[in-house]
């Protein structure tokens, strides 16, 4: 955690300076709107390696230690087990937002502006329903794939350039634009966005917002069902343990 | 006689190590993989954010500042340089800790091998290593957004062959730590970080504080994506860049010297207090 700490408002500082090159020479006062949308997206990241780094790596750190199998043999659902580990880094990544965004403020960079708390945290809600989901696939996968780490960091990175985390897909070029709204977690974005910042979606705000609820009770049960299908075959074949 | 038997003996330990290194690279390539994909990745990322901020004058705007409009070339060998030393620090720096998790340190280091041939040699796999990721990263970017200057990779790259001597000192340096310290991972992405951000690899270090420019001034990283960028950019020869060429030479000298110091000190202090086998 203490690394994390450290890391993440430099990451911030680093992406930070790499941008400015690209802002007008002369002053203009989009201080605040800037600051708010670049730190939404690093919030988007840290709660999106929730679900790559914090439940499938936890799998493939168990598998790795060789204690994957006496894991599994705890008492309790699978899926119990991995959510658990899920609960635990959301909280640690819930104080290192909190800290970055209270450090940030203090350097002078401002608060992030949420013009509608209520929307926020409904689209919030379901953001994290369907990170759950995605983080029981990849987790589910590790037990298939042994370059877990490549795969995940392509994901990531996919995720950082395609869903709106970090510039809106409206920068993106038209052929491209059709990936990213092929992401569900493009619509999430779009949702928190509008919810903080009044930013535009990209579809109807009620239509976007039923899209929303459906790919995230969507992705909770194809994560569930592929990882217990994904762990029968391993079982199966005896390839849980193998790294 | 003895010194001929003695230097194939180094010899045949050091192709040994470095064969070892490469080995691990082919039967995982995804890792290779992984440090071709990131340069690429960074430099869109930042130009996508960079996009959104600047505008229809986002080319301007970045022209202004840098002295050129060829934004993915630069962003590219700033990225492929930091690239190369994520590589070094990861490699190098954690190599021993890796050997130290698995069990296999102290045979290592029972080896009748010097200690400074075993760093050596993790270190020849990563000039193998960094080479690759310096001709396929920088050589792809040049040959689609700045043909003209695809020549200039071979002094770009000697450039990138003195500063990976420095570079490797520093590796060494963060071995010693590494031994000590016990958390690998933590420390060399911190320190990626800290020189991705002081080595302007995504902005000319004029833009930090003057402190931190100090700092940068010390890093040979500085020195080579400033040269790559004045090679391949500005068209500038390695004759031209004598000063900063000069600079990287005096840290080749510097760093491996301070680097292995502080690692043979802290080794032997690892030796007493029994550092070597604990988890």
């Amino acid at each position: 955690m203490l690394g994390d700490l450290i890391s993440t408002p430099l990451w911030f500082f680093f992406f930070a300076l790499g941008v400015t090159l690209f802002a007008p020479t002369t002053s203009v006062d989009s201080h605040e709107g800037g600051f708010s949308f670049f730190l939404l997206g690093f919030v988007f990241i840290i709660l999106f390696s929730t679900s790559v780094w914090g439940m499938g790596q936890t799998v493939r750190n168990e598998q790795m230690a060789g204690t994957l199998e006496q894991f599994f043999l705890a008492p309790a659902s699978r899926v119990t087990l991995i959510v658990g580990r899920w609960a635990r880094i959301f909280i640690t990544d819930a104080v290192i937002i909190g800290y970055t965004t209270f450090l940030l403020y203090l350097v002078g960079g401002g608060i992030i502006t949420l013009l509608d708390p209520g929307l926020f945290l409904l689209g919030f809600g379901l953001y994290e329903v369907g990170l759950i989901g995605f983080g029981l696939f990849f987790a589910g996968l590790t037990m298939r794939i042994k370059s877990y780490t490549t795969i995940s960091n392509l994901v990531f990175f996919g995720y950082m350039i395609l869903t709106g985390a970090l510039f809106p897909i409206t920068v993106i070029p038209t052929p491209f634009r059709y990936v990213c709204m092929a992401i569900p977690f493009t619509y999430f974005i779009a949702i928190l966005r509008h919810a903080a910042l009044a930013s535009p979606t990209i579809l109807p705000l009620t239509v976007e917002f039923v899209t929303a609820i459906i790919l995230s009770i969507s992705m909770l049960i194809v994560g569930f069902v592929s990882f217990n299908k994904i762990e029968e075959g391993a079982r199966m074949q005896g390839s849980i343990a193998t790294s | 006689m003895r010194t001929s038997s003695r230097t194939k003996a180094t010899t045949q330990a050091l192709a040994a190590i470095f064969w070892k290194g490469v080995k691990h690279y082919i039967r995982y390539p995804g890792n290779f993989l992984i440090y071709l994909f990131i340069p690429f990745l960074f430099t869109l990322l930042i130009f996508g954010m960079g996009q959104f901020v600047g505008g229809g004058n986002a080319t301007a705007n970045f022209a202004a500042r840098t002295g050129t409009s060829n934004i993915i070339v630069y962003e590219i060998l700033g990225s492929a340089v930091w690239m190369t030393s994520w590589v070094v620090v990861e490699d190098v720096g954690v190599a021993l800790r890796d050997e130290q998790m698995k069990g296999t340190l102290e045979q290592n280091f029972l080896a009748p091998v010097n200690r400074f041939t075993l760093l050596v040699g993790i270190s020849l796999t990563d000039v193998v290593i960094t080479t690759g990721i310096f001709f396929i990263v920088v050589g792809v970017t040049l040959a689609i957004a700045l043909p003209s200057s695809f020549l200039n990779l071979i002094p770009a790259f000697l450039t990138l062959l003195v500063g990976l001597i420095p570079m490797f000192g520093i590796g060494f340096l963060f071995a010693g730590f590494v031994i000590r310290f016990k958390e690998p991972y933590v420390f060399t992405q911190i320190v990626n970080l800290l020189f991705a951000t002081l080595t302007g690899t995504y902005y000319p270090v004029t833009f930090l504080p003057y402190w931190a420019q100090f700092l940068s001034g010390i890093l040979p990283q500085t020195y080579v994506i400033d040269d790559m960028r004045q090679i391949i950019l500005a068209n500038q020869t390695l004759v031209n860049l004598y000063g900063s060429v000069f600079v990287l030479l005096a840290l080749a000298l510097a760093y491996p010297t301070l680097g292995y110091a502080i690692f043979k000190r802290i080794e032997k202090r690892a030796g007493v207090t029994g550092e070597f086998s604990k988890y």
